[in-house]
């Protein structure tokens, strides 16, 4: 089984086909080499022996015998064969037992098979010859042996070949080992994927030192599960908040009606008992209904009612709506718009980030206290800040009440949803906008927009704009 | 009597609201379905028209715009179970008069039918009375009798609102909306409550016959007589 795995995997079958194609590329060197050798060698032959030729056929006929029985004479490794034959075809002398039938007198020099007066013992040589006619009517051949360019040929075979099985063999190995390398990191990972699946969260890959791709990759992956990990978390926690922040309401319904149900003697006592019911559960419908906005928003689906939208206008409306009840906590409310600034977005829901941002600054800001709105406008952005006397958010706090249900301890028995800021966060991601909390005391919220149609996401150059204001005050 | 059709796809509701309906003296035309809805809302007229977004059949908005398109003119108030965020855009857009989400108050849908069926008094009256109450559009004055009142901008936009819809449950969702353009329920529950005691403070002085009445639960009523 593992066996067959390790042939399988990806990694084995390209050092096998990287083996093949080195023992391919041998074998083809090798037949390249022995074609060039071979070429070059029968040239060789061929220029020898036509030499021979015209200097034995141009000798006078007397002493052409005696200078071919001195040329195979010198021959000591028996590779050179000459015959001189009458016009009907009989030998006069050499060692070639008949004039070769294929053989064309006064032509080019060619293989040809020669009968020689001694048979070899073991094949038939391959011979180039070359023949000629003499004057007298007699022909003279001459030839030689090339088998020397075989042996030299298989001498070179057999020496690629003994490299080339330990290349090859090396080549598997080399496979081998990568693949099983690989495949025990998988396994590795795996066994950790399969932990990660069944529920454990805080496990992650293996992270070698070394900066291979294996280790990049699970550098990679172990980042992205730190953030799933805070996501589910995050999530989970949500989840427990959306059930206990609807159970408190059902609970007061639920007690309300089971003693109206048999305490309630009188219809005014009973609907008194049903007015509180409606009540909790209005509040639970409130959570609902906020929840579902809230997904909407974040889901990034709005974008039907998006115009021009006057943010000098919203926040004097803003402070319009909300002055009476600042009044009734004798609390300053106040805005300042000195410019008439616009941005692409939509009235309502900036309205209803604003509104709430103000609500909030209400709610919490002490009697006697100020709350301001100021609308700052420098080229293409536009900076809404919502201020006030009150706490503020301390520095730990700002990512916590950005999320849902969060109330900080100091406010847990303030009535609110709880919501409200990450509604703000939501709608101002959805115009791509940023918000930024400023530094306690003193509560400091602000919406930096850009200005105009185009909804770019607000620039670098903006945030140290106000990173520089901000620090001037905190 | 007043007819109203229903189109509503869940028995239940629809049950609960025609009979709401019928106790306050409207005549209520029930159907489950769109295109069913859309041949009635043809055939026979109707003073107002209740209409589910989502129906089986035929979508709710796509009744109102074919109604639209044949010339009906019936003032139709759309229901919405979804987060009717950009629902609310798009069902105004094709031709409903008014938007209401699920789940609703039984007194918020009848507040707002009636708001529908008696559209505001005419527009290019110049001088709003209502009881002793006198209120002068072009001079941005208003009294009550032969005293002035001294209102606020927002004051006076209010009293102008609930004098051209004297009589009427003003729920404060609608005041929210109308008056100051707000579409959705502020954190601070009783915002509009404390709009409302300023202005009611100025209008009904001591010893005065109260005009600005609270309607326990739901909203307000301007009424004219007592």
């Amino acid at each position: 089984m593992h066996q067959i795995q390790l042939i399988r995997s990806s990694t084995f079958l390209w050092a096998l086909a990287v083996a093949a194609a080195f023992a391919l590329f041998v074998v083809a060197l090798f037949a390249f080499i022995y074609w060039k050798l071979d070429a070059y060698l029968v040239a060789r032959s061929d220029r020898m022996i036509t030499t021979q030729i015209r200097f034995i056929a141009d000798l006078p006929p007397s002493r052409r015998l005696n200078a071919i029985a001195d040329h195979l004479a010198q021959d000591s490794r028996g590779v050179q064969y000459a015959g001189l034959f009458d016009a009907g075809g009989n030998r006069l002398a050499g060692n070639i037992d008949h004039l070769p039938r294929q053989l064309e007198p006064d032509g080019a020099v060619q293989g040809v098979q020669l009968d020689l007066l001694q048979k070899p013992t073991s094949h038939v040589p391959v011979v180039r010859a070359v023949g000629r006619r003499l004057d007298g009517g007699d022909v003279l051949v001459m030839g030689r042996n090339v088998d020397e360019t075989r042996e030299i040929a298989s001498v070179v075979g057999e020496a690629l070949a003994l490299g080339l099985l330990p290349a090859f063999s090396l080549c598997l190995l080399a496979g081998a080992w990568l693949s099983f390398r690989a495949q025990r990191r998988v396994e590795e990972v795996n066994q950790r994927v399969q932990r990660i699946v069944a529920g454990e969260l805080r496990e992650r890959l293996p992270e070698s030192g070394a900066d291979d791709p294996f280790a990049r990759l699970a550098r990679i992956v172990n980042g992205m599960l730190d953030e799933m990990e805070m996501m589910i978390n995050a999530l989970a926690g949500l989840g427990n908040d959306i059930a206990h922040d609807l159970r408190t309401p059902l609970t007061r319904v639920r007690l309300a009606l089971e003693r109206g149900r048999t305490h309630a003697a009188t219809l005014e006592q009973l609907q008194d008992v049903t007015d509180k019911a409606i009540a909790g559960i209005d509040q639970s419908l409130a959570i609902v209904t906020a929840l579902l906005r809230l997904t909407e928003i974040e889901n990034n689906r709005r974008m039907a009612g998006f115009g021009d939208v006057a943010l000098d206008e919203i926040l004097r409306e803003v402070c319009d709506l909300y002055e009476p009840i600042a009044e009734d906590k004798r609390i300053r409310l106040g805005a300042v718009t000195e410019r008439h600034v616009q941005v692409w977005g939509d009235r309502d829901l900036l309205f209803e980030a604003v509104a709430n941002l103000v609500d909030n600054a209400i709610k919490f800001t002490p009697s006697g206290g100020r709350v301001e709105l100021r609308l700052d406008a420098e080229d293409d952005t536009a900076l809404v800040r919502v201020s006030d006397t009150g706490p503020g958010i301390s520095e730990q706090e700002r990512e916590a009440v950005l999320r849902r249900f969060y109330r900080s301890d100091k406010m847990r028995n303030t009535p609110g949803v709880g919501l409200g800021l990450s509604l703000v966060a939501a709608i101002v991601k959805l115009h791509g906008f940023r918000l930024v909390i400023g530094p306690a005391p003193g509560g400091r919220i602000e919406i930096l927009a850009s200005i105009g149609r185009a909804s770019r996401p607000v620039t670098r150059r903006s945030r140290t704009l106000l990173h520089a204001d901000a620090g001037g005050v905190g | 009597m007043n007819r109203i059709l229903l189109i509503e796809d869940d028995t239940e509701t629809a049950e609960v609201i025609v009979a709401e309906l019928a106790d306050r003296g409207f005549e209520v035309q029930w159907t489950a379905d769109g295109v069913d809805g859309l041949g009635r809302a043809r055939t026979s007229s109707h003073d107002a028209m209740i209409v589910d977004r989502m129906l089986p059949g035929m979508d709710g908005l796509t009744v109102i715009e074919a109604l639209r398109k044949d010339q009906v003119r019936t003032p139709v108030l759309v229901l919405s179970a979804l987060g009717a965020v950009d629902d609310r855009v798009r069902g105004l857009r094709m031709g409903g008069d008014d938007y209401l989400t699920k789940p609703f108050a039984l007194v918020e849908l009848v507040a707002r039918i009636e708001a529908l069926l008696r559209r505001p008094s005419d527009s290019r009256q110049t001088v709003l009375q209502v009881g002793p109450l006198q209120l002068d559009l072009i001079e941005r004055t208003a009294r009550r009798g032969e005293r002035e009142l001294d209102l606020l901008p927002r004051e006076f936009r209010l009293l102008e609102y609930m004098m051209r819809r004297s009589d009427q449950l003003l729920t404060r969702a609608m005041l929210l909306e109308e008056v100051w353009n707000y579409k959705f329920v502020p954190a601070t529950t009783n915002l509009i409550d404390v709009h409302m005691g300023r202005l009611r403070h100025k209008v009904d002085g001591p010893g005065e016959v109260p005009l600005i009445h609270n309607v326990r639960g739901s909203g307000f009523v301007l009424r004219s007589r007592r």
